[in-house]
């Protein structure tokens, strides 16, 4: 279980995360999402005791990080894959932080067997690809077999099958009553590996719910084609509903659904062509709750001048 | 996917000693540490053997007042001018070197106790240097007083204050490695980090030769390097701190900048 209550952290002017509650639960994935650059590694770091909060407090299982007597037994993260030394080994780096929390130097060929990475073990870091490197910091978030996992966007640098491969790693690991955070800025992503999904932008909380819950809060609208656009258009917006008219006469209605506009234009003796409603992917609902919140938006490119 | 058969029950809970073995497997787990133990070997002892040839070469025509003067012991420790650098180094490396690939993160998450993390560090430092430079400074002395022997007075690890004097030397070496660790965690950066030192070995006194004559007299023996110059030398030279002050002025500087260090790593965001 990990908690976030009232966390603010302000570099100088800058506001990263402002004032943001909420909980991991076990037996869960649960997805961290937000563009980037909305404090999402930093939320993180603060999980982990590396970053001071400003204000508020991140505690797993209800104790601070720094106050854990074998963090890596209890927490078991992998923010940076790179973030290794990159002149030791695979194997000795995994075999001083064993040491460092009295873990028995059998665990670590253990999990170097599970990531798959037994054959480069004895390889310098410095060499390894992304996708090899993340393997390793999965070796070394498992070392303490801790109940806690965070993971700081996971399947950056990993092929097809080891995107896969991590995909039914989290689920297992959650089936076996772990609590399993794991961040994304791809909303697609996130909604086939986790379960529960809490949404940040520019620091703030936004929302937090199921994939399944998200999706239907997202508003759907309903495209129309018939007869009379104009009358029709005319009775829709007399019913308050919000109508975007395309070129061709067709227009999508906002505000109602499906089941309302054909009973409207039953009303009206308007004949319908076409009545489909249109639901709003994961990732529409994720661009509209973050479209104000992205920092590295881009803005028109215009011309050179000369 | 079988790996939750592990016993979360461990009994044992993680203390100084755990720390400790971690840092000491993560010191000799890298080229940097090992070529920089080799490299202060062969400036200690080869630079050695070359100052005290040059000298024995050149003992005859050297003016009295010189002879009289002249320290068979420092002399021949000569190497260790050159070494200090190289034991800076590997201090400086031991912390920079996490700061530069990031995994300061991996080592404060899996000890968070910031201040047990320095300490476990300068353990493993001060042990392996210590050791390293001891072994080295004896070598060099004892091949320089045979180098010397039969042309140029010799000194006896039989006497007290040579013995002690030698001992020093692989001591000075010692704390000036902290002193780059130190300097390490305070600023973060490699290169800053060996300019600073390299300055306060070298430019240091240049800057001191520039001020009046009062001030050089009253304040060059601070330098780092002249308080270790005192440390290897049986009796004290004019304007200098006798071997044993000379000791704990050094250690007190040592004790300073990682005690600032470590209240730096304290407060800083990793």
């Amino acid at each position: 279980m990990i908690k976030i209550d009232h966390l603010t952290k302000r570099y100088g002017d800058t506001v990263a995360i402002d004032d943001l509650n909420f909980e991991v639960r076990p037996g869960v994935v649960t997805g961290f999402l937000g563009p980037n650059g909305s404090g999402k590694s930093t939320t993180m770091r603060i999980i982990l005791g590396l970053d001071h909060a400003t204000k508020g407090r991140a505690t797993v299982n209800g104790q601070d990080y720094a106050d854990l007597k074998a963090p890596l037994r209890e927490v078991g993260a992998l923010l940076d894959a790179k973030a290794v030394h990159p002149g030791r080994t695979a194997r000795n780096h995994l075999r001083a932080l064993a040491a460092s929390n009295q873990i028995a130097k059998s665990r670590v060929d253990e999990v170097l067997d599970f990531a798959g990475i037994t054959t480069v073990a004895d390889k310098r870091v410095g060499g390894f690809s992304l996708g090899m490197s993340q393997r390793l910091g999965i070796a070394g978030a498992l070392l303490g077999d801790p109940g806690i996992l965070l993971f700081d966007e996971p399947v950056n640098g990993l092929d097809p099958e080891g995107i896969r491969w991590i995909r039914e790693f989290f689920r297992s690991l959650a089936n076996e009553g772990r609590t399993v955070f794991v961040s994304s800025h791809l909303m697609s992503e996130m909604a086939v590996s986790a379960d529960q999904i809490i949404v940040i932008g520019r620091g703030r909380f936004i929302t937090q719910g199921s994939v399944d819950a998200l999706t239907k809060t997202a508003q759907g609208s309903v495209l129309v084609r018939s007869s009379d656009p104009t009358k029709l258009r005319d009775a829709l917006v007399a019913r308050r509903a919000e109508v975007d008219e395309s070129s061709d006469g067709n227009f999508t209605v906002n505000g109602l659904t499906s089941d309302e506009v054909g009973e409207i234009a039953f009303a009206a003796e308007i004949t319908l062509y076409e009545l489909t409603p249109q639901r709003a992917s994961l990732e529409e609902v994720f661009m509209d709750l973050t479209a104000d919140s992205v920092e590295y938006g881009h803005k028109p490119l215009g011309p050179v001048h000369e | 996917m079988g790996i939750s058969h592990w016993v979360r029950s461990m009994s044992n809970p993680p203390n100084l000693m755990s720390t400790v073995k971690s840092e000491w497997i993560k010191f000799r787990t890298v080229r940097a540490s090992i070529l920089g133990v080799v490299v202060t070997f062969v400036l200690t002892i080869g630079l050695g053997a070359l100052i005290t040839t040059a000298v024995r070469g050149h003992y005859h025509e050297m003016d009295p007042l010189r002879k009289i003067t002249f320290d068979p012991v420092s002399t021949s420790l000569g190497g260790t001018l050159f070494a200090q650098f190289a034991v800076g180094v590997i201090g400086t490396l031991f912390i920079t070197s996490e700061y530069s690939s990031g995994s300061i993160r991996t080592s404060l998450a899996a000890v968070p106790q910031r201040t047990r993390l320095v300490i476990a560090k300068a353990i493993v430092l001060i042990f392996s240097i210590l050791v390293v430079s001891e072994v080295a400074v004896f070598i060099t002395f004892q091949l320089g007083q045979s180098i010397f022997s039969g042309v140029v007075p010799t000194a006896s690890l039989s006497s007290g204050p040579v013995l002690e004097a030698v001992l020093l030397a692989g001591v000075y070496l010692t704390l000036l490695s902290v002193l780059g660790f130190s300097l390490g965690l305070i600023l973060r950066q490699s290169a800053a980090c060996i300019s600073v030192f390299t300055s306060l070995l070298l430019i240091l006194p240049i800057v001191m030769f520039l001020l009046p004559q009062s001030w050089q007299t009253s304040y060059s023996k601070f330098e780092p390097s002249a308080l270790g110059q005192a440390m290897m030398s049986p009796t004290p030279a004019v304007n200098s701190f006798g071997a044993g002050t000379a000791s704990i002025i050094l250690l007190a500087y040592v004790v300073v900048t990682l005690g600032i260090g470590t209240m730096l790593l304290h407060h800083r965001d990793a």
